[in-house]
């Protein structure tokens, strides 16, 4: 899976863009809890940052899979 | 309905014309949301934009879209900049054509609501103003001298990675990559011909064939062959099925639709699909510079914006009354200015907006000549001269009024004595010595690090190399980055050390293409003798 990092999240995690390994189907909060333990500064922003899955923004029924790219969205500040 | 979007690096140009050909067009309302001044509370410079262009393109029109539905319109056009936005410049624009005005305000108003709600775009951070002029002392300053060794470490620690971008290939020579990108397919995606021939079932022991179909290169025709049947294919056809073998034409004899084989042989003459490259296994790695062959790479697995390191901002400025420019003839105590070109060519490489200014020796009038607000853009800042503690060298008190913290002012090194380090938040700056040989040296030891770690590379390193002559030097207690030419005999890298008398004798620098490194107190160093050095051009330009 691709996972890409914005804004703050590339601070946090020190990267832009990883790949990660899923190991099985997940659900938004499972994946929220993979990320976590690969990226543990994750933690603090969970609750302010979106997940999109293939350029649109999931929620809690999306189910993710090893071939998506997922997106950490923090609050926006575009225009 | 009409959508149109752009995210661009680029300035929005001053004059947009509204689409033609929509028919009723009553109203064309354009919209442009400017940087201000200020950021909370701070006077800024600038912002700097970072978006997830694929998805911000696709919310983008997903709202206009939705919004229309309610507001109908003919047609929109938004164009939303990315990277340093300067104050009074346009970040957005937005043109909505409608039969009347009202769908078109509407519309406008809705959609920049949800666009600061929804579109993954960011205000990445705010330059600051150039800091309030802060009283200049021009006293030597209290400076401790440091080793080459621990320059490089501070250089390394406070050049951080500048934010990374999403640019199309043709706009990223020289870049850095800051992903890992995987091949999304195997490729090549099929079985291919190597051959210009004929396909057969691989097992088949026939003697004679009936061409049944002929595929092209560019054809897709899959089918399952059947005993006795054989397909002419073009080298780099796709095969019509797996289990096959391409007979070279040279080895069939063909009468109409039928070939008969004259020589059997035991190659298939097939590329196996994903025989370069598997799905999924990475193609170019984070960290790489981009070149020819590794852009041809990306472009071959479809990765047509990859995200790479922002093309550096560089504010050159050279300083000293004595210069005139290389057109010029010097008059007694003149001489030509050298350094803009030579840090103008050392810079091509690392694929970078420079700007080139020369100030006057007068603090105040050179300080009156700059333009603050572009200075902070600048993720680099080099002043050439004026960096020793001569009455009127002013790059330390120029630095340091810029908001510039100076790390170092002087190192136990030669030549590039008194070269100046300083960091303002992700801004970093030097100081280089006046002389064109002090230049090239600190250039290649010390800006060019900061440059490869701002693109977002780990770093640069001494390679090892063995003295081809005997470089002959009195003990120094200083540390010598030595100019020498380095040549490729018998597989193997000779570097002969080159004559120079001072840090300013420019001859040698045609010459020069390394960096031998001598160490404190080494004095003379035998020809055969192993040592470091830093290549000053690419190896194999040499």
């Amino acid at each position: 899976m691709r996972v890409l990092f914005f804004a703050q999240l590339q601070d946090a995690t020190g990267c832009a863009a990883t790949e990660l390994a899923l190991p099985s189907l997940m659900n938004t909060e499972q994946l929220w809890k993979f990320l976590i333990e690969q990226f543990p500064a994750l933690e603090n922003y969970q609750k302010n940052v979106r997940l999109a899955r293939n350029w649109e923004y999931a929620n809690a029924e999306t189910r993710f899979t090893d071939v998506d790219e997922v997106a950490l969205i923090p609050p926006v500040s575009g225009g | 309905m009409e959508i149109e979007i752009q995210l661009t690096n680029e300035p929005i140009a001053e004059k947009i014309s509204p689409p033609s050909n929509l028919g009723p067009v009553g109203a064309w309302l354009e919209f442009r949301g400017i940087v201000r001044d200020e950021e909370n509370g701070q006077k800024v410079s600038a912002l700097e934009y970072e978006a997830y262009p694929e998805m911000a393109t696709r919310e983008i029109r997903r709202l206009i879209e939705t919004i229309s539905t309610r507001h109908p319109c003919l047609a929109a056009r938004v164009i939303h900049r990315l990277g340093v936005v300067p104050i009074c410049e346009a970040v957005i624009y937005i043109g909505v054509a409608a039969r009347h005005r009202a769908e078109a305000i509407a519309l406008l108003g809705e959609f920049m609501d949800r666009l600061k709600q929804d579109v993954p775009i960011w205000k990445r951070r705010a330059l600051p103003l150039a800091a309030a002029p802060r009283p200049v002392s021009f006293a030597p300053a209290k400076t401790t001298v440091q080793s080459l060794d621990e320059a490089l470490a501070k250089i390394h620690s406070h050049c951080r990675p500048s934010p990374a971008i999403r640019a199309p290939l043709a706009e990223i020579c020289g870049r850095v990559l800051r992903e890992t990108v995987c091949a999304p397919e195997d490729l090549p995606a099929n079985d291919r011909s190597t051959r210009d021939g004929y396909t057969i079932l691989a097992e088949d022991t026939a003697e004679s064939f009936q061409i049944i179909d002929t595929i092209h290169a560019a054809d897709w025709k899959p089918r399952q062959l059947q005993h006795g049947e054989a397909v002419r294919v073009a080298t780099g056809a796709a095969l019509p099925c797996g289990g096959v073998r391409v007979l070279m034409q040279e080895n069939v004899e063909r009468s109409g639709d039928r070939i008969r084989i004259m020589k059997r042989e035991d190659a298939l003459n097939i590329r196996k699909r994903g025989e370069d490259v598997k799905a999924g296994s990475p193609l170019v790695k984070i960290g790489a510079r981009l070149d020819a062959g590794k852009l041809a790479l990306l472009a071959a697995a479809g990765c047509a914006q990859p995200l790479v390191s922002q093309r550096l901002r560089i504010a050159h400025f050279t300083t000293g009354d004595e210069i005139v420019s290389p057109d010029q003839t010097p008059k007694p105590g003149q001489i030509r200015d050298s350094n803009s070109i030579l840090i103008r060519g050392l810079l091509q490489k690392f694929s970078c907006n420079l700007e080139q200014k020369h100030l006057p020796e007068n603090f105040d009038a050179a300080w009156r000549q700059l333009d603050l607000n572009r200075m902070a853009t600048a993720d680099l800042v080099l002043v050439s001269g004026g960096a020793s503690v001569g009455e009127k060298d002013f790059t330390r008190p120029l630095l340091e009024r810029l908001g510039f913290e100076i790390i170092f002012s002087q190192l136990n090194i030669r030549p590039g004595r008194p070269l100046i380090f300083g960091v303002n938040g992700s801004h970093v700056a030097f100081g280089l010595p006046g002389n064109p040989l002090s230049h090239f040296a600190c250039f290649h030891f010390a800006v060019a690090l900061a440059l490869t770690r701002l693109a977002g590379k780990a770093g640069t390193s001494f390679l090892r190399g063995r003295l081809a002559t005997r470089l002959d030097d009195q003990p120094c207690p200083r540390e010598t980055l030595w100019p020498a030419r380095l040549e490729f005999s018998d597989s193997k890298i000779h570097l002969h050390p080159l004559a120079w008398a001072s840090s300013g004798d420019v001859t040698c620098l045609s010459e020069a293409n390394a960096l031998v490194r001598v160490l404190a107190n080494q004095g003379s160093i035998n020809a055969g003798t192993e040592v470091d050095f830093l290549p000053t051009t690419d190896i194999m330009d040499t």
